[in-house]
Order: structure tokens, then C-alpha cells, then sequence
């Protein structure tokens, strides 16, 4: 553990390093470049057999290769969720200039959340035993499924023995949690670097809950638009090196952004609904911690799932906080709903926007609705001159994480 | 290794479980003083091979909760809103409200807060939901009142509910090790200003799905295996809030990851190592050891950093799995729990200081050094009633 030369909690965190896999391109480079295009991530869903549902579009990866990333492990001991952890975390690690030396040398910490773990893992295991009974489940898919391994994997692929790692399993705001996690342990000086983010892969458990309860759109996801009929499921991984500025300025590393602060909040109201009052607590929390004013935001990324539900009360809570609201949208437009990976690749959206100076756009958008009222950046990027952003993250539980972000400027 | 100064810790202030040894901080001790629980075959389960079980006997849902909001609700979830219904029961400042009912506004409070460890939430409800997708006339024809159950925040997020607890509100996925992960995340909480009373602890419930899950995976440690369930909470507060009649201080906590048995042992002795250190306690002064009691080769690697660590010490080492069970998730936090029965059972005028092990399957291993606080005969810790009759039965 390294010395506290400074005040209790008070070091400063930036971003160094950017892993994503998503459904509109796998890299940072290529996400950004899917950010900026406004891509589409929706697809008829291949991850799992859809027969008898009316309509199964999702925002799947279709092109990952684990192998491609993986260099300690064998991916075919992971779950998908967890090959794409470990995956994001290399991308991210590499993007930083870190080495694995280098890595394993200093105070480390993982932090991934998720939704489902390996649900998809515990999927396969009921059809086998609906086939041919339990006693036919396979040992190393049983073996993938407890949900730390989104961690401990990742420390395990770089070999970090002292790495304390934590998977964050608190659903759809997991990644901001994972996030914020990280900033807390670099601020307190119990960490120097924290791969830190989050994992999720498709699963037909969670497709047919959210269909059961006539959240899944037919064809797109049109967050804040009058006509949105709901979520796309999606999977991927976004992994963050969140490193302290003293340690990104001796290495000369390149910084992509500072994380300012973040807020946790619990709505303790309802299972499945958010709520409009605590959403809105855990943005002022959020701001007060980054020490921010509500007008120097420069844009806001919603949780913005495109459900009647959320995108009205999100709408209503940034209303109440912010006078005169800043451009909000929703990356899930173009990436669907990728759980606990969700707040993690827009964390990552984010930072490229104040690097590259632009606002990605909400797609599939015809007409606001007016119980939104938000200029949610219709269709088209556009550029910004950003300093500060937000980020959303709301989840079942009540669980809320909103993050962030300003530009560094040396 | 460098030491850490002096900065806020987490002081446990009450506690309380669910366990086989009955509902309750009372049974618990019970328990503790009379020796191991009772095995069970579980009923239903005759068909799982090897499957013995030490089941939070004597706890249902509705005896304990009632019948109103808990039809659809998992074991998992009901034993964790019950023990921190325990917690919040005892505590006036849980069931006060800062927030939104008519306090301070959120944003000025910390709210309350509370951090729970999982394995994997609840593998039955999980895996319900997707075989009645696969099996029924429709692939989407699912009890949607069930689906907030096949999340893993399920439990956490439903104690916030009934309890309500506004603060943050943390899953944590660990393993044995998810009791420890939680009193970290919890200190981490306190240290920054997040939080002030935070519920911290951990849960896991029995079922055939985990049942099948640990027998194919080698984890229930072959034919001795008995896995054992329930619920363990702390209420910690930071130090400078903590009153004297606090149980235990936690002084460090540590953690690491081993790719393989064979690096168990090393890892582990590397974060003793650290811990005692930050403590400033030495092998010596220990006083009592509870380990994970992991069975197999896991098992064999705990004990080998401990076999260095206290050659010279006379600390008893005591596993908990030998008379709950094989606990998972909640395994850690019923080592803590355990080792604050044994410091209430056996009285003492001056502080003892205690270590937590934990070594999981999934590559975590850690531990915590807890400082007890001194027991004068008679009985110490909070001035607390019995548990209520509604929880006792």
C-alpha cells in the first residue's frame, strides 16, 4: 500500500485508459467512431433460440473474439460476461501503455459491475437439464457462474496477487457503482490504478422478463421520442483505468478525462420503478461531490432506456435540478440496454466526448415527447467544447449511481 | 510494507443472523455455546446426490415477514429483510428518517446505508425463471412478478424497501469472501462521507439449484459436504460515532487473488502479512482465529499460511463450517458474527484481537483483524431488548 502523503481522500482521478465491447464496434477507436456515426447496434438476437417470441431484436456482439485478447487465460474457462471483462480490461490496459510489469507493480484494484454474471451460463445449464436431467450439467460451465469471476479474472490475466478485486452485482447501474468504487479507493490512497467498469452478456432469462412485462421495443430503441416502445437488450463490457494524477503526470500518460465525483443513492420505493425524487438526489449528490454547479454541465447521458416509465420520471428529475436543463441523451439508442455494462460504455462515451469535443446523438428519433421536453440531440452528433458530463445510472432495486466527469487541462 | 495512519475505522455496534442455529442474535449465541447444528435431507431434495443441509430450520418467510408483499418473494430475499429488520428494529437513528419524509433533504444527510455479499443471488430464482420460459406454452409466458427476484440486487434492494434505507445501497459478489468485501466496501462508504450507519453483512439460502450447482462443481468439498444457509448483518458506525458499548473495531482488512490451489497459501500469508501489519498487531496477540473452513485443497492452503503465521502463537483456530455448514456467500460474515458470540460467551476485562480468513473457489482471498472490545462478565454491547417476539416465533 503506498503512503498517504496527502490529505484524507482528496487525490485526484483521471482516466488513462478506455477497453469497450459493444455492439457498434469493439475498441475504443471504433466505438468512438460508432458514436460519432450514430450506429445502430439492433439486430435480429442470434445469442439464443427466439422461437415463439412475436419480435426479438437486440443489440448482440456478434464479432468478438476472445482470443484475440486474452493472453494469460483460456477463455473457454470463462463465461461470456466475464470474456468480455477481461477483454475490455486488456483493450484498456494496453490503451493506457501500461505493461503487465508495470501493472502488477503497483497498488491495483478491479471493480466490475454486472446484472446477470452468467446467467447465459445458468440458461445453458436448465436447457441441459431439461433435456437430460441435472446430473448431466457440465462441471466447468457450473464452475464459470459465481459472479466474483468478472473480477478475479481480470486480476488473473495480468497476474495481480495483491489485487483486491470486487464484482458489483447492483443490475443496471452497476458499472457507475464500479466506477465510483474505484474513484474512492484512488482518492483514499488505497489504490493507485483501478481497472474498474463493467460486464454483461445477452441472456434469454432477462429478455423474456423484460418482454413479459411489454418492455421490449419490436425493432429500435427511441429513447425521449413521443412513439419509444421500449428496451433493447444488449451485452458487451466497458473497463475505465482510472489511475491518480500524480501517477498519470510521472508517466506522462495521456488523459482523457478527470472523474470529479459521483452519487449513490437508494430509492426504497419500488422493485422495478424508479423514483422521480431520488433520482434527482442522487444527481445533486453526484454534483456536490464532484464539487459542480447544475449550469456548468455541459451534457447530461441519460439511463434514457427508452420505456414510457423511465424516460419520463429521468426527464422530470433533471428538470427539477437543473434550471435550464443541458442536451441529454442516450447512448442505449445505439447500444440497446446493456445492463451492468451499460453505465460503463457510456462512462467510456463520455470521456471520449470531452476529448474529442462532441455530443453523441439519440438515434431512432421522429418527435420528442413533450412529458420529456429535452434537447436529447436528435439522430446527429454534434460538437461541443465540453467540461464537465454526467452520467446516469438507475437500476432495479432502486439503486442509483449517477457519475462525473470533467476535461483535464493541464 | 508501509503502515497506514491512523484514519477512521468501523466500530460494529450490533449485530444479528439467521442461521441454522435458529432466528436471531439470541439463538446465535445459544448456538455458539451448545455446539454444532443439526443436519437435514432436505425433503424435496432426496434426488441430489451426497445433499446434506443445515437449514435455517426454523425460518419461513411468511412467520416471519407476514403474508402482505411476500408472495412472490425468494428465501434469499426474505432471510436478509428479516435480519435487517432485526438491526433497524433495535436502532432508533435506522428508523428515524433523514430524506424525503419530512428530514433534511438526501442531500445534506448521509443516508442510511447498507452493503450485502452474494455468490450469485438467488441460483433458484434464476434459473426458474428461465425454465419456465423454456417449458411454458409461450416462451415469454414468466411470472413477472418474479422476475425482480433473477436479479442479483434483489435482496439489498428489497430490504431497502421495507426497512426504508435511502443511503447507498450495495451488491457485493464474493463468495466466502463476500462478508469481508462488504465490511470494506461499508468502511470505504464511512471514510468518504457516504455513509454513517451502514447494515453490512451477507446472505445465502438453500436451495436444489445450488445444491446441483456445488455438487457439480466439486465446491461442497464430496460426501462430508453439509451446506448450510441465512443471514449475517453488522451494524457499523464510524469510530467517532461508535458508543462504548461497541463489540469489535475492525482494524484492517485485506485481499488478493490466486490463479490455482497452489498459490492459495502465498497469497493468503501475503495478506496476513499486510493486515497484522496495518493493525500493528503481531501473531502472538491473537486470541481466537476463524477460518473459512473451504473444503480440499483450498482448505489445505488456508490452513498453510496460518501454519506459518502462528507457529508461535496459542490462538484457537476455529472453523465455522464444522457446525453451520457450508454457508458460501455468508460464510465470512458468520465467522465475524461467530468470533463476537465467543468474545460475549467468554468474558474479558482487557481487548482481544481476532482474525477473519477467507479463501473462495473464485481466486479471492482475504481477511480482516478485528479488535474486541473488552465483555466484563454480566454481558456488554448494546443495551438492546430481546429480539422482538415477531422474529423470535
Amino acid at each position: 500500500m503506498p503512503e498517504f502523503t496527502e490529505a484524507y481522500g482528496s487525490r485526484r482521478v483521471v482516466l488513462t485508459g478506455l477497453g469497450a465491447v459493444s455492439s457498434i464496434g469493439i475498441g475504443a477507436e471504433r466505438f468512438l467512431a460508432g458514436l460519432r456515426q450514430g450506429r445502430s447496434g439492433a439486430k435480429p438476437i442470434g445469442a439464443y433460440d427466439t422461437t415463439g417470441f412475436e419480435y426479438a431484436n437486440g443489440c448482440e456482439v456478434v464479432d468478438f473474439d476472445p482470443g484475440r485478447y486474452l493472453t494469460t487465460l483460456d477463455p473457454r474457462t470463462l463465461g461470456r460476461a466475464t470474456q468480455f471483462s477481461v477483454a475490455a480490461a486488456r483493450m484498456a490496459v494496453q490503451d493506457a501503455g501500461l505493461s503487465d510489469n508495470e501493472l502488477s507493480s503497483r497498488a491495483c484494484m478491479v471493480s466490475v459491475g454486472t446484472t446477470d454474471g452468467e446467467s447465459r451460463d445458468l440458461d445453458h445449464l436448465v436447457e441441459h437439464e431439461l433435456e437430460q436431467g441435472p446430473e448431466s450439467m457440465d462441471p466447468a460451465v457450473a464452475g464459470r457462474v459465481p459472479v466474483a469471476n468478472l473480477s478475479t479474472a481480470v486480476a488473473r490475466e495480468f497476474r495481480l496477487t495483491k489485487a483486491e478485486t470486487i464484482t458489483v452485482p447492483t443490475a443496471c447501474a452497476a458499472g457507475n457503482y464500479a466506477i465510483g468504487y474505484g474513484l474512492d479507493a484512488i482518492r483514499l490512497g488505497e489504490a493507485d490504478i483501478v481497472l474498474g467498469g463493467g460486464a454483461d452478456a445477452m441472456c434469454r432469462k432477462t429478455f423474456a422478463g423484460f418482454y413479459r412485462l411489454g418492455t421490449i421495443a419490436p425493432e429500435v430503441c427511441a429513447p425521449f421520442d413521443i412513439d419509444r416502445k421500449g428496451i433493447l437488450t444488449g451485452e458487451g463490457a466497458g473497463i475505465l483505468v482510472l489511475e491518480s494524477l500524480e501517477s498519470a503526470l510521472a508517466r506522462g500518460a495521456r488523459i482523457y478525462a478527470e472523474v470529479l465525483g459521483y452519487g449513490l443513492n437508494c430509492d426504497a420505493y419500488h422493485q422495478v420503478a424508479p423514483y422521480q425524487d431520488s433520482v434527482a438526489d442522487c444527481m445533486r449528490l453526484a454534483l456536490r461531490d464532484a464539487g459542480v454547479k447544475p449550469e456548468e454541465v455541459g451534457f447530461i447521458s441519460a439511463h434514457g432506456t427508452g420505456t414510457q416509465a423511465n424516460d419520463v420520471t429521468e426527464a422530470r428529475a433533471i428538470r427539477s435540478v437543473f434550471a435550464t436543463p443541458p442536451r441529454t441523451v442516450s447512448m442505449k439508442s445505439m447500444l440497446g440496454h446493456s445492463m451492468g455494462a451499460a453505465s460503463a460504455l457510456a462512462a467510456i462515451g463520455c470521456a471520449l466526448a470531452i476529448r474529442e469535443g462532441f455530443i453523441p446523438p439519440t438515434i431512432n428519433h421522429v418527435e420528442t415527447d413533450p412529458d420529456v421536453a429535452l434537447d436529447c440531440v436528435p439522430n446527429q452528433a454534434v460538437p461541443a467544447e465540453l467540461r464537465i458530463v454526467q452520467n446516469n445510472g438507475l437500476a432495479f432495486g432502486g439503486n442509483n449511481s449517477v457519475v462525473i466527469f470533467g476535461r483535464y487541462d493541464s | 510494507m508501509t503502515k497506514r495512519p491512523t484514519r477512521p475505522r468501523p466500530v460494529i455496534v450490533d449485530w444479528s443472523a439467521i442461521s441454522p442455529f435458529g432466528i436471531g442474535r439470541e439463538a446465535f449465541l445459544a448456538g455458539m455455546s451448545s455446539g454444532g447444528a443439526t443436519d437435514c435431507v432436505p425433503a424435496e431434495d432426496g434426488a441430489i446426490p451426497r445433499t446434506r443441509a443445515r437449514m435455517a430450520g426454523q425460518f419461513e418467510t411468511r412467520t416471519a415477514l407476514g403474508r402482505k408483499g411476500t408472495r412472490s418473494m425468494d428465501r434469499l430475499t426474505a432471510l436478509t429483510v428479516a435480519t435487517a429488520g432485526q438491526l433497524v428494529e433495535r436502532c432508533a437513528d435506522l428508523t428515524g428518517s433523514p430524506g424525503q419524509d419530512g428530514g433534511a433533504p438526501a442531500d445534506v444527510l448521509p443516508g442510511r446505508a447498507l452493503v450485502l455479499g452474494t455468490t450469485t443471488g438467488s441460483a433458484q430464482s434464476m434459473m426458474d425463471f428461465t425454465r419456465s420460459s423454456l417449458t411454458g406454452d409461450r416462451p415469454y409466458h414468466v411470472d413477472p412478478a418474479r422476475f425482480p427476484n433473477t436479479v442479483m440486487n434483489c435482496a439489498a434492494g428489497q430490504a431497502a424497501i421495507w426497512h426504508r434505507l435511502k443511503g447507498p445501497n450495495v451488491t457485493v459478489g464474493g463468495g466466502r469472501a463476500a462478508g469481508l468485501l462488504a465490511l470494506n466496501y461499508a468502511r470505504r462508504l464511512q471514510a468518504t462521507g457516504r455513509a454513517s450507519s451502514v447494515l453490512c453483512g451477507a446472505a445465502e439460502e438453500y436451495s436444489p439449484a445450488r445444491a446441483w450447482l456445488q455438487h457439480h462443481t466439486g465446491d461442497a468439498g464430496g460426501a462430508d459436504s453439509v451446506l448450510g444457509e441465512g443471514c449475517a448483518m453488522l451494524r457499523v458506525e464510524p469510530s467517532e460515532q461508535a458508543p462504548d458499548s461497541a463489540f469489535a473495531d475492525v482494524l484492517a482488512l485485506e485481499f488478493g487473488v490466486f490463479d490455482g490451489v497452489n498459490q492459495v497459501a502465498a497469497v493468503l500469508r501475503q495478506c496476513l502479512h499486510t493486515a497484522l501489519g496495518n493493525a500493528d498487531v503481531t501473531p502472538a496477540e491473537l486470541w481466537r482465529v476463524a477460518t473459512s473452513g473451504a473444503p480440499g485443497a483450498l482448505g489445505s492452503g488456508e490452513h498453510a499460511a496460518l501454519d506459518a503465521l502462528l507457529a508461535d502463537s496459542a490462538a484457537d483456530r476455529v472453523s465455522c463450517a464444522d457446525f453451520l455448514g457450508d454457508t458460501a456467500a455468508v460464510a465470512a460474515a458468520f465467522q465475524v458474527v461467530s468470533v463476537l458470540a465467543m468474545a460475549e460467551t467468554e468474558p474479558a476485562d482487557a481487548p482481544r484481537t481476532a482474525l477473519i480468513t477467507s479463501v473462495d473457489r473464485d481466486g479471492v482471498a482475504g481477511c480482516a483483524v478485528l479488535s474486541l472490545r473488552p465483555t466484563p462478565s454480566g454481558g456488554y454491547g448494546p443495551s438492546t431488548p430481546p429480539i422482538a417476539a415477531t422474529t423470535q416465533q
